[in-house]
């Protein structure tokens, strides 16, 4: 703990008596009352997050948008000025995933990007990299430092908001952002409508000590302050990928591109010419052998909790491995995604989940997400 | 001393004078104590009474683990050995082994957490027990540890 960098808004946390945890070299509020609350706060009312520990960048210069071409998935140019590209995948490559991302186009040669956590220093440097390696004018900037990251999510996130931000940001249309707007009487740099919890909701990057008192405003309003425990309940039960976990670089521990499903347009299979592409196409080629599917444990076995690393096995054969699991509040049962043989991967079929004391459970293979939305 | 940082009583058994638990502060965690059980050092709590052995998991535990969704429990008849990995509680953050802290016959398990499994969260010395065990050993009680010596362990962890 002693080598993690605590987020800049520790203290309003330790008031609100968070406990913390590290998570990719932060220190961050992992829960604060409890990650049940937390969780159904969320999905029937609101919480705020601080995600102060996830990476702020911003790419400029005249040859921006061809760079980011190069290194992703999507079609970036078809992304509207003051939007988010929706997500898309950086590969290596192996066509294996660098990381997830959006790019928020502020215009063609200014885009902002979010990388998670773990890779923000291994993207900076791999954009700088490819810059030079391709002869291409642009210049990346680490914003990490300079604001702080708060993340405002649920089906109330609006009624909230409108008590402290003007129509200019409560109005907002799915993914788009707007700069400089003005929250709870002080200035942000970004508020954008978007979020990781699959609830509506507004994520705002601000100067520490003006994002301190936005959120404390939030949390005077009656919005929970929700720990990073919950976000990863959030995401598991919607099915939503996190590196280390359903992808990472290596192409020993993780399936190709593909194998991940990641949907929502993240590849454009028309596009060419990006890192990554021969590999992935002789992937598309030759078919997946593993495919990540999402299931639930059967009522019998709802409070056997599905982990990373657990085997899933059908007739007693291995046929697969859990990526994420946990126990969703919503549907008060184990559940979680993986990658399965896709010979397997029948939906509605069941398969066991064991774990490493050899207990089993059943579970049902389910599409995502596995709440009903 | 291990009574140095011990705080106020929140308890007082009815007509004695006697402090049966009190709160101890580990790390950020306000942990409850309670004088009249035994412990072990991978954190179960031991109340006999005759032959019979109550075991569950202490409040410094349930607070390490937070939110518990499920345990699985063994079944009444097993035998088991001290030391035996014998049950699991699970809690979004992680599964906790739970050891036999002596060796003996099982002779009743806590059905009501199966559905309820936050009652340990809720009462870890009372509702959230987990089993009993009819006790064949009955020296191995001198290798637990008392109150005093239990909050000794947890602070060095801490």
């Amino acid at each position: 703990m002693s080598q993690a960098r605590p987020v800049p808004l520790k203290n309003i946390h330790e008031e609100l008596s968070a406990s913390f945890g590290e998570f990719a070299g932060w220190e961050v509020p992992m829960m604060y009352t409890s990650t049940i609350e937390e969780h159904l706060a969320v999905r029937k009312d609101a919480g705020v997050f601080d995600i102060s520990h996830m990476g702020r960048v911003i790419v400029r210069g005249s040859d921006a948008l061809e760079l980011l071409e190069r290194l992703y998935t999507k079609k970036i140019s078809k992304t509207k000025p003051m939007f988010m590209s929706g997500p898309t995948l950086a590969l290596n490559e192996y066509a294996r995933v660098k990381d997830d991302e959006m790019l928020y186009r502020v215009s063609d040669e200014e885009w902002l990007f979010v990388p998670n956590a773990a890779v923000t220093k291994t993207m900076i440097s791999y954009l700088e990299s490819k810059a030079k390696e391709y002869g291409l004018r642009v210049e990346v900037e680490d914003l990490t430092d300079k604001y702080a990251m708060l993340a405002l999510q649920g089906p109330n996130a609006v009624e909230y908001l409108s008590k402290i931000a003007g129509r200019e940001v409560v109005d907002l249309k799915p993914l788009e952002f707007i700069l400089g707007a003005s929250i709870a009487g002080v200035d942000t740099f970004l508020v954008s409508r978007s979020g990781w919890t699959g609830e509506d909701g507004f994520e705002i990057w601000a100067e520490p000590s003006k994002a301190g008192k936005i959120l404390r405003e939030l949390v005077g309003l009656g919005v929970k302050p929700v720990g990073i425990a919950a976000r990863d309940t959030l995401r598991i039960e919607m099915g939503f990928v996190l590196g280390g976990h359903e992808y990472g670089e290596d192409p020993m521990k993780y399936p190709c591109a593909l194998s991940l499903r990641y949907g929502l347009g993240a590849i454009d299979w028309d596009k060419t010419g990006f890192v990554g592409e021969p590999a992935l196409r002789a992937c598309r080629k030759e078919g997946v052998r593993w495919i990540r599917i999402g299931f639930v444990m059967k009522k019998k076995h709802a409070r056997f909790i599905p982990r990373e690393s657990y085997r899933i096995t059908v007739e007693g054969i291995d046929v697969g491995w859990v990526t994420s699991g946990t126990y969703s509040p919503i549907r008060k049962r184990g559940l979680g995604m993986g990658y399965i043989d896709v010979r397997y991967a029948i939906i509605d079929e069941p398969i066991t989940i064991v774990d490493h004391r050899g207990r089993e459970g059943v579970a049902k293979i389910q599409e995502f997400p596995l709440i009903h939305k | 001393m291990a009574n140095a940082n011990i705080g106020p009583a929140t308890e007082y058994t009815c007509g004695a004078s006697l402090m049966a638990r009190y709160e101890v502060k580990v790390g950020s965690l306000t942990v409850v104590i309670d004088d009249e059980l035994l412990y072990t050092e991978s954190d179960e709590w031991i109340s006999v009474d005759g032959d019979t052995a109550t075991v569950g998991i202490t409040d410094y535990a349930q607070k390490k683990l937070k939110d518990i969704v499920g345990v699985e429990l063994p079944e009444p008849g097993d035998h088991v050995s001290r030391g035996d990995s014998v049950a699991v509680v699970e809690s979004i953050k992680a599964a906790a082994d739970v050891y036999a802290p002596l060796t003996g016959e099982i002779t009743e398990v806590n059905e009501e957490l199966y559905d309820a499994p936050e009652l340990i969260n809720q009462d870890p010395y009372g509702k959230g027990w987990l089993f009993k065990i009819k006790m064949e050993k009955k020296g191995e009680l001198d290798n637990l540890l008392n109150h005093e010596e239990y909050v000794e362990k947890i602070k060095k962890e801490s």
